[in-house]
């Protein structure tokens, strides 16, 4: 009873890959918009981060509607990735992991943008006076300094894509075992007749996640600060 | 040897410096905003220069009209900035060692434990820089800076978040650094006090121009260069010849000192702040200051609501006194006064050279 049936495993599976992987795939690009918009000052700056942030305030069935038209097997992109590597996004579960970061990563980098802006920018340029090479400064003092915000960013984006459900219904649609992540299932079984109880148990496994991250997000940041 | 030709246009001015630093030590001395931490992040390669080149003995580190710009971690020059910007998540330890670890061991003219104790870092070794005293984080900032052995150490006003006993502490090993590290040095400062510890040899810089270069003694007293220092609490010098430990000659006349280490006969400056001489018109009695010398009244300046009295010793002085004492006392151009010191407001310069 306590223990998920073969069904719920796979999708708690499923969901926990999503995240994680979107997670993956966002991280080096939020680390290096999120450094740009930092420290960066150029023309249309607000109109790249007015385009970073667009995701956060677009209702995600847009979202999803554009990565389809964009990717979709007769999307412009969709096209070239299937005839010249037979890869398909759409209707995948690497397109369930593209929609997640897509709507996760406005909150991924927000907070490393912070986390960056936080570090005094006279440290890096003391660095290099020290001998270290502009990368070699980065990682070593800007990024290790901005280490508990870009953690935070990650499990919130992480959070996210387990909530994330309009982009990846029009997106990927709603396929058993391929795309039917925890939202994905508990819609289903709420639209059964029956499925009341099914969808119960998911809601509450859905709010153990969700809590979970949060705290290990706060607990990892304290620990990081000290 | 460092050789700039610099051109850099800032918001409010130009920097346009043109000069060679041949000294162990050369000062770089300015009122604030006069373009000297601009001139170091030149140097160390932090900024740009519009134009012109810097070098350092045979190397070329920046030449406009040839492309070459090499970058600061290329440059070796040791880079002491004012806050001491130690980096917050490395212990003392490993923000010594920074720069070190970068070095091929050839290059390593340091060992690590030296350094550590001549700057007496020990004890503090694994502590974070947010447990470290103000002037314990300026020598970590100084070893570190010393540990990547640079061709060229630029420090820019490395004791001016100090206070006084602080700065007393501090100068003791930038001392040792000159003297037995050898490493040559270019030091920033407002205060030419702290400057004259260290070196006679001095670049007057003012809205980003030299105004002079060359011996502090012999351009202090040009008019240009007087406002300058006047503006930061006149320091006046004098050329003194030292006759005991604690007592030095001046034209005749003996002044009391605090102990200093140089053996009598030596021929040193000292300096004295324009508020620290009191002016009287008899010799007093009964006064716990030792030192008396007769002068004679040569002008007598206000300006924004300070008084300088000059006076003759046998060479220029100035006291600042209040507009009341002026009144009080009757000062006139010629007339004779005793001016008083006290010994502890005399500050050991360098050697006469």
């Amino acid at each position: 009873m306590i223990f998920p049936t073969p069904e719920e495993y796979t999708v708690l599976v499923l969901s926990l890959k999503v995240g994680l992987l979107c997670v993956v795939i966002s991280l080096p690009f939020a680390v290096l918009l999120g450094w740009v918009l930092a420290r960066k000052n150029f023309r249309g700056k607000l109109i790249l981060d007015g385009l970073c942030h667009l995701p956060l305030v677009l209702p995600p069935v847009v979202v999803g509607y554009l990565l389809l038209l964009l990717l979709g097997r007769r999307g412009f992109l969709g096209q070239i990735l299937n005839d010249w590597f037979g890869l398909q996004i759409a209707f995948t579960w690497r397109g369930a992991v593209l929609a997640a970061a897509v709507v996760g990563f406005p909150l991924m980098l927000r907070a490393v943008r912070l986390a960056i802006e936080s570090v005094d920018p006279r440290l890096e340029r003391a660095a290099r006076t020290l001998g270290a090479n502009p990368l070699r400064a980065f990682f070593s003092i800007t990024l290790r300094l901005a280490a508990p915000g870009v953690l935070v960013g990650s499990l919130l984006a992480f959070a996210r894509s387990l909530g994330e459900f309009g982009a990846t219904i029009t997106f990927v649609s709603n396929i058993a075992g391929e795309t039917r992540t925890l939202p994905l299932a508990i819609f289903t079984y709420i639209n059964q007749p029956d499925g009341e109880a099914a969808a119960a148990r998911l809601v509450l496994l859905s709010i153990i996640l969700s809590l979970g991250a949060l705290i290990a997000s706060e607990a990892i940041a304290r620990k990081m600060k000290t | 040897m460092l050789t700039l030709c610099v051109h850099r246009q800032l918001a409010e001015f130009t920097l346009q410096i043109d000069v060679t630093c041949t000294y162990p030590v050369t000062a770089i001395f300015g009122p604030s905003g006069c373009g000297k931490t601009t001139l170091l992040n030149l140097i160390s390669g932090l900024l740009r220069p519009d134009s012109g080149q810097i070098n350092i003995d045979d190397t070329i580190l920046f030449h406009a009209e040839k492309g070459i710009d090499l970058p600061p971690e290329k440059r070796r020059i040791g880079h002491v900035f004012q806050d001491d910007l130690l980096f917050p998540h490395l212990n003392v330890r490993q923000n010594l060692l920074y720069g070190y670890q970068f070095l091929a061991p050839s290059e390593r003219k340091f060992h690590p434990d030296a350094i550590i104790d001549l700057l007496e870092l020990n004890t503090l070794l694994d502590r974070l820089p947010n447990l470290l005293s103000g002037g314990e984080r300026q020598r970590v900032a100084l070893g570190r800076a010393i540990l990547t052995s640079p061709r060229l150490l630029i420090l820019d006003e490395p004791l001016t978040a100090l206070d006084q006993e602080l700065k007393d502490r501090i100068m003791p090993y930038l001392r040792h650094i000159r003297t037995d590290l050898g490493i040559p040095m270019l030091y920033v400062s407002h205060a030419i006090g702290e400057i004259l510890q260290l070196t006679g040899q001095v670049i007057v810089l003012n809205r980003g121009q030299v105004l002079a270069h060359g011996d502090f003694f012999s351009i202090a007293h040009q008019p240009k260069i007087l406002p300058l220092i006047e503006a930061h609490g006149f320091e006046n010098v004098l050329p003194v010849e030292v006759i005991a430990p604690n007592r030095v000659q001046y034209n005749n006349q003996t002044l009391h000192i605090p102990p200093c280490d140089r053996t009598s006969g030596t021929h040193i400056f000292i300096g004295i702040r324009a508020n620290d001489i009191i002016l009287c018109r008899q010799r007093p009695a009964g006064l716990s200051i030792r030192n008396a010398l007769s002068a004679q009244v040569l002008d007598i300046v206000e300006t924004q609501g300070r008084s300088l009295v000059y006076i003759d010793v046998g060479k220029r002085l100035a006291a600042e006194v209040t507009p009341e004492a002026i009144e009080e006392l009757a000062l006139k151009i010629g007339d004779p006064v005793i001016c008083l010191i006290k010994t502890h407001a005399i500050r050991i310069g360098p050697d006469v050279s």
